[in-house]
C-alpha cells in the first residue's frame, strides 16, 4: 500500500483559495442564457460541440465582472493556466487569446483540487496510453519522464501497463467524438500538472502543511487545558499592537516616494544596467566597501540610521567619525552583538564572555555606557548565555547612537567630505558600431570563498593589531593574537591605505568627567583613570564616556600605521596589567574606594601600566606637567596626531611615585611575558582566580 | 491453479477499474445523466465484489507456506497490483463523491459543464459489468440517494485497505515488474466490441496475422484514404 498520509509529517496541501473562486466563475459561464455561446469545432471527420472563441470568453468576463480589458485578460489567462479552460488549437500555449482561437471547458474530474494532487501513477498510465495510441512517438520530455517513472514506480509497473491497456480498450467503447474529446482533456490536464520544460509550473504551491487545513477542529476534546490555552491566546492577541491600515499605507507611500529614485528598476541605475549593456561599472561602484561611494548611496545614509548601519561603507564612515568622537566602542559593541546573534551556535558562550570582558565588565577595556538597569539584566542573562542575551544592551546602545551620534555625524565634516567626494557616474555610452571588436575581456569576480578568506584574514589582522591602545603600554610585550575580532572592522579592503586601515577603529575613549555618574564600580573608576585626565586638557570634543585603559591608549594612538607595531607590543601588557591592578585592588580592599572615586579623573596615566588609584592630588600635577611636556615632544613627532602617542612607556613608568608600593609594577614587563591569564573575571565564573590573587 | 485464477480475477478487477475511470471522467459534464450515475453504481458494486474475491484468493495463496520462492514472489507481485488497483478505485470513488455533490442533476439552476462530451457511456459500463446491454432500473434521483451509499462504500473500501495493509506483510519495493518499459506497445490486441466474459491479457501473444485478413484490410484502407481525400477536397472547395 502506498503510504498516502502519515501523521506528524507535512503531507497536507495548503488551501488553494483560487479553486473555489474560479469554479464559481466557470459554473456561471455554463448558463445557456447568460453564459458563453458555444460553437462546434470541426475536425477532419468529427465535429465536437462546446467550443468557444477566446474573444467571447473575454467579453463575457468583462461584462460579468465589470472590469477593464487588461484585468479581464489577466483573469482569463489565469483560468486557462490552471486548466479550467483549455485551448484547442495551441494546446501548449496556455494563455487566453482575445481573437477567434477556440477553447473548451475542462471536465470537473480534471479540475485542480486541493485534496488530490496529480499522482505519479496516473501520469505513468497516461504516458503508457499515449505510447500505445501514438505507437511510441512521445515528446522528449515525456520520454524522459516515462523512463524516470519506470524506475521509480517499478514495483507498480505491471499495474500501470495493465491499466493503460484496459483504459485504452475501454475508451474504444465510446463514440469517436467523445474519444477525441477525452484525449484533449487528458492532454490538457497533464500539460498543466506536468508542464513541458520551459513552461511555468502554475500549480506549484510551495511547502506542504503539517495539519490538514480542511479538518474540523471540533473533534478536539475540550479539556481545561484547551480552554486555558485558548484564553491565553486570545489575551495575547488583544494585547498585540495593531496598526491602522491608513497609517501603514501612508508609511508604504512614504517609503515608495523616498526610495523611488534609488530603485534601479523604477528609475534606471546610473552607469547603466549591467545586464543590458554588459558594463559592470555599476557593480564595481556599488561594491560593499568601495572607497568612493556614489551620491545616491550617500544620500540613502541620510534617510535613517538603519540605512547607514546596514551599508558597510556607511558603517565604515560612521566608525571613523565615532573614533574621532571617542565613542567607537558603541559601534564595536553593536557589531559584537550582531556577531553573537548571527554567528555559530557553538561559539555563543565564548563570544558572550568576550563581549562581557571587553565591553561590559566593570573596568573593561572598552566599557560602554548603559544604564544600571540594563546592565543588571544583561549581567544576569549572561549567566546563561544565548544568542539574544545582549539584546537589551544592544538596543540601548543602538538608540544612543541613533539619537546622539547620528545627528552629529550628519553635521560632521567627515560626512560632508564623503558627500562631496561622492561621485555621480556617467551613463554608459552604447556604441552600436564595432560590436565584434568591442568584446570586453571579462574576468570572473573573485569567488565568494576567496573573498571570505580575505575578509577573515583582514579581521584576524585587525584583531592582532588589536585595540591598539593596549599595545602602547609596554613595548616589550608581544601582541596577543587572539584578541576578539569584533573590536571593529579594520577596513581591510580599503586599498587606499588611508589612515583608517590597519587599525581596528578603536573607540577613542571619552574622557570621563570627574564625577562620572556611570561609574559602576570603584575598581572600574580606578582602572579607567588616566588618559581621562590627560584628555581633559585636550581641545577635542569629548563626549562623556568612561574610558578604559585600552581606550586611553587607543586615544593616544594616532591613525598612523607606523605605530602599529608599537601597539602590538603593548597589547598583551594591558590585560595583565589590568589583572594586576585588579588583584591589587582586591588586596587593598574596599577602603580605598572613596579615594578611587575621587581620584578618577585625576588618576595618573594608566599608560604606565599601573593602576594608580592611590595617587592623590600631588601626583596629578607632576603627571600632567610631564604629560604636557610629553605632548610637546609628541607633537613634533607626528603632525597628524590629535592625541599623543605614549611611546616611551618605560620612562613614564618611573615617573610616578606611586610605583613605590607596587612591587608587581616592576614586574610589568616580565609578568607580561608570562602572559598571565589574570584577566577580567566574569561574575559568573568561579572566584578561584580572585582567590589566587587575593 | 491458484495463480491462473488469481490472474483472471485481477484482470477483471483491472478492467472494471479502467471502465470506472472512464465513467467518472464524464461526471459533471454534459454527457452526465441519471443513467451515468446508475452505471457508476453498478460498476462500483461489481468492482467491490471482485475486490473482495481477489483479496480472499490472494490472502489464502500468500498464507500458503508450502509455496516455492518464485511462487511467493509471483503472489507478492499480484498482491501489489491488487492493492494499487484498489487504491486507484478508492480515489476514483472519492472523486465521484465530490463531483457528484458538486453537480446534482435535478437542481434547476445548476448547469453541467459543457465539456464537449455528448455520447453515452453505456457501452463502457456494459463492458465493466460484462453484460451485453445495460439495464436501467433506478429511480430518477439516484444522483442524490446514491451519494450516501457511496460514502459508506468508500468507508468500506478504506477499511478493507487498512486491514489488508495490517494483515498482509508484503514489501512493495521488493517487487520487480515483469514487463519492460514499452511493453504496452507489444501487444496491441484490439478487442473491439467484445465485452463478453473476462478477457485474459497475455503479453506475449501478438495479434493474429492472417494474410488474407491483412490484404483485405490494406485494400479497404486504400479505398478509405481515397474517400477521405475526396471529402477533404469537397470541403475545401465548398
Amino acid at each position: 500500500m502506498t503510504i498516502k498520509h502519515c501523521d506528524y509529517s507535512q503531507h497536507y496541501r495548503p488551501r488553494m483559495a483560487f479553486t473555489k473562486k474560479i469554479e464559481a466563475l466557470v459554473l456561471e459561464m455554463q448558463d445557456p442564457d447568460t453564459g458563453i455561446k458555444t460553437q462546434t469545432q470541426r475536425l477532419v471527420i468529427t465535429t465536437i460541440p462546446h467550443a468557444m472563441t477566446g474573444h467571447d470568453i473575454l467579453e463575457w468576463i468583462i461584462n460579468r465582472l465589470q472590469i477593464l480589458d487588461e484585468e479581464a485578460q489577466n483573469i482569463g489567462n489565469l483560468v486557462v493556466q490552471y486548466g479550467y479552460i483549455y485551448p484547442l488549437q495551441e494546446p501548449k500555449n496556455l494563455i487566453l487569446r482575445p481573437d477567434g482561437s477556440l477553447y473548451r471547458f475542462q471536465t470537473p474530474y480534471f479540475w485542480p483540487t486541493q485534496q488530490w494532487p496529480a499522482e505519479e501513477t496516473d501520469y505513468a498510465i497516461y504516458l503508457a496510453k499515449k505510447n500505445i495510441r501514438k505507437k511510441g512517438v512521445l515528446e522528449d520530455y515525456e520520454k524522459e519522464n516515462y523512463n524516470i517513472l519506470n524506475i521509480r514506480l517499478n514495483h507498480k509497473w505491471d499495474f500501470v501497463i495493465m491499466q493503460a491497456k484496459e483504459q485504452y480498450r475501454a475508451g474504444k467503447e465510446r463514440k469517436k467524438a467523445d474519444r477525441v474529446v477525452f484525449e484533449f482533456q487528458e492532454r490538457a490536464y497533464w500539460l498543466v500538472h506536468r508542464p513541458p520544460p520551459g513552461a511555468p509550473n502554475v500549480i506549484d504551491y510551495g511547502l506542504d502543511r503539517f495539519s490538514d487545513p480542511n479538518e474540523n477542529q471540533v473533534t478536539q476534546k475540550k479539556t481545561f487545558d484547551v480552554y486555558r490555552r485558548e484564553i491565553i491566546f486570545n489575551q495575547h492577541s488583544m494585547m498585540k499592537s495593531r496598526v491602522k491600515s491608513s497609517v501603514s499605507l501612508g508609511g508604504i507611500v512614504k517609503y515608495c516616494e523616498q526610495y523611488f529614485n534609488h530603485d534601479p528598476i523604477m528609475t534606471g541605475c546610473l552607469p547603466s544596467n549591467p545586464w543590458l549593456t554588459d558594463d559592470t561599472q555599476f557593480w564595481d561602484l556599488n561594491a560593499p566597501l568601495s572607497e568612493v561611494p556614489t551620491k545616491l548611496r550617500v544620500e540613502r545614509w541620510t534617510f535613517s540610521f538603519r540605512e547607514l548601519l546596514s551599508d558597510p561603507r556607511g558603517r565604515q564612515d560612521f566608525q571613523l567619525f565615532l573614533r574621532k568622537e571617542f565613542s567607537g566602542e558603541n559601534l564595536a559593541f553593536w557589531e559584537a552583538c550582531e556577531d553573537l546573534k548571527y554567528g555559530d551556535q557553538s561559539k555563543v558562550k565564548e563570544k558572550a564572555e568576550e563581549v562581557y570582558k571587553t565591553f561590559l565588565a566593570p573596568g573593561a577595556r572598552r566599557w560602554i555606557n548603559i544604564d544600571g538597569k540594563t546592565m543588571d539584566i544583561t549581567v544576569k542573562g549572561l549567566k546563561h548565555p544565548h544568542r539574544y542575551v545582549l539584546d537589551a544592551a544592544q538596543s540601548h546602545i543602538y538608540m544612543l547612537m541613533k539619537k546622539d551620534s547620528y545627528g552629529r555625524y550628519m553635521k560632521s565634516p567627515i560626512f560632508k567630505e564623503t558627500l562631496n567626494k561622492a561621485i555621480l557616474p556617467e551613463p554608459t555610452k552604447i556604441s552600436e558600431s564595432k560590436f565584434p571588436f568591442n568584446k570586453r575581456h571579462r574576468r570572473s569576480s573573485p569567488s565568494p570563498v576567496i573573498l571570505r578568506q580575505l575578509e577573515q584574514e583582514a579581521r584576524a589582522k585587525a584583531a592582532a593589531t588589536g585595540p591598539v591602545d593596549i599595545t602602547q603600554l609596554c613595548k616589550f610585550t608581544s601582541p596577543i593574537p587572539h584578541l576578539t575580532v569584533y573590536t571593529g572592522f579594520c577596513e581591510p579592503t580599503s586599498p587606499t591605505g588611508t589612515a583608517l586601515c590597519d587599525f581596528p577603529p578603536p573607540s577613542p575613549g571619552l574622557m570621563t568627567l570627574p564625577n562620572s555618574t556611570a561609574c559602576p564600580s570603584p575598581i572600574c573608576v580606578a582602572i579607567e583613570s588616566t588618559p581621562a585626565s590627560e584628555r581633559k586638557f585636550e581641545p577635542s570634543s569629548i563626549s562623556t564616556r568612561f574610558l578604559s585603559i585600552a581606550e586611553s591608549t587607543e586615544m593616544s594612538v594616532s591613525s598612523d600605521s607606523s605605530t602599529a607595531v608599537v601597539k602590538e607590543t603593548k597589547q598583551p601588557s594591558h590585560k595583565s596589567l589590568v589583572a594586576l591592578s585588579f588583584s591589587r585592588f582586591l588586596k587593598r580592599g574596599c577602603s580605598n574606594s572613596p579615594i578611587f572615586a575621587t581620584l578618577s579623573p585625576k588618576c595618573p596615566a594608566v599608560n604606565s601600566g599601573k593602576v594608580q588609584p592611590m595617587n592623590g592630588e600631588p601626583q596629578h600635577q607632576p603627571q600632567h606637567n610631564h604629560h604636557h611636556h610629553h605632548q610637546g615632544q609628541q607633537k613634533t613627532k607626528k603632525t597628524n596626531n590629535f592625541f599623543q602617542i605614549k611611546v616611551d612607556i618605560p620612562s613614564e613608568c618611573r615617573i610616578y611615585p606611586i610605583d613605590s608600593g607596587d612591587e608587581e609594577e616592576e614586574d610589568c614587563p616580565n609578568s607580561v611575558k608570562n602572559n598571565t591569564v589574570k584577566e577580567v573575571i566574569c561574575p559568573w565564573e568561579t572566584i578561584t582566580e580572585e582567590g589566587k590573587a587575593g | 491453479m491458484g495463480k491462473e485464477e488469481c490472474k483472471t480475477l485481477l484482470d477483471a478487477l483491472n478492467k472494471v477499474t479502467a471502465c470506472y475511470r472512464h465513467l467518472v471522467v464524464t461526471v459533471g459534464g454534459t454527457s452526465d445523466s441519471q443513467h451515468l450515475r446508475e452505471e457508476l453504481k453498478k460498476t462500483r458494486k461489481k468492482a467491490q465484489e471482485l475486490a473482495v474475491a481477489n483479496r480472499n484468493k490472494l490472502t489464502t495463496l500468500l498464507r500458503d507456506k508450502t509455496a516455492s520462492k518464485e511462487d511467493i514472489a509471483e503472489y507478492e507481485r499480484l498482491w501489489v497490483i491488487f492493492s494499487t488497483c484498489v487504491e486507484f478505485l478508492e480515489v476514483d470513488m472519492k472523486k465521484t463523491l465530490e463531483i457528484g455533490q458538486e453537480f446534482p442533476l435535478n437542481v434547476p439552476k445548476r448547469y453541467l459543464i459543457q465539456s464537449g462530451m455528448s455520447g453515452r457511456t453505456s457501452a463502457v459500463a456494459a463492458r465493466a459489468v460484462s453484460a451485453q446491454n445495460m439495464k436501467y432500473e433506478a429511480d430518477s434521483n439516484i444522483d442524490v440517494t446514491d451519494l450516501k451509499e457511496l460514502e459508506n462504500e468508500i468507508n468500506q473500501v478504506g477499511e478493507m485497505m487498512m486491514e489488508m495493509e495490517m494483515k498482509v506483510n508484503v514489501a512493495n519495493w521488493t517487487v520487480e515488474a515483469k514487463q519492460d518499459p514499452g511493453a504496452e506497445l507489444k501487444s496491441t490486441i484490439s478487442v473491439g466490441a467484445s465485452s463478453v466474459g473476462m478477457i485474459s491479457v497475455n503479453d506475449e501473444t501478438k495479434s493474429a496475422c492472417d494474410p488474407t485478413k491483412v490484404l483485405a484490410g490494406v485494400i479497404f484502407c486504400v479505398f478509405l484514404f481515397i474517400a477521405v481525400i475526396l471529402a477533404v477536397l469537397v470541403i475545401k472547395l465548398s
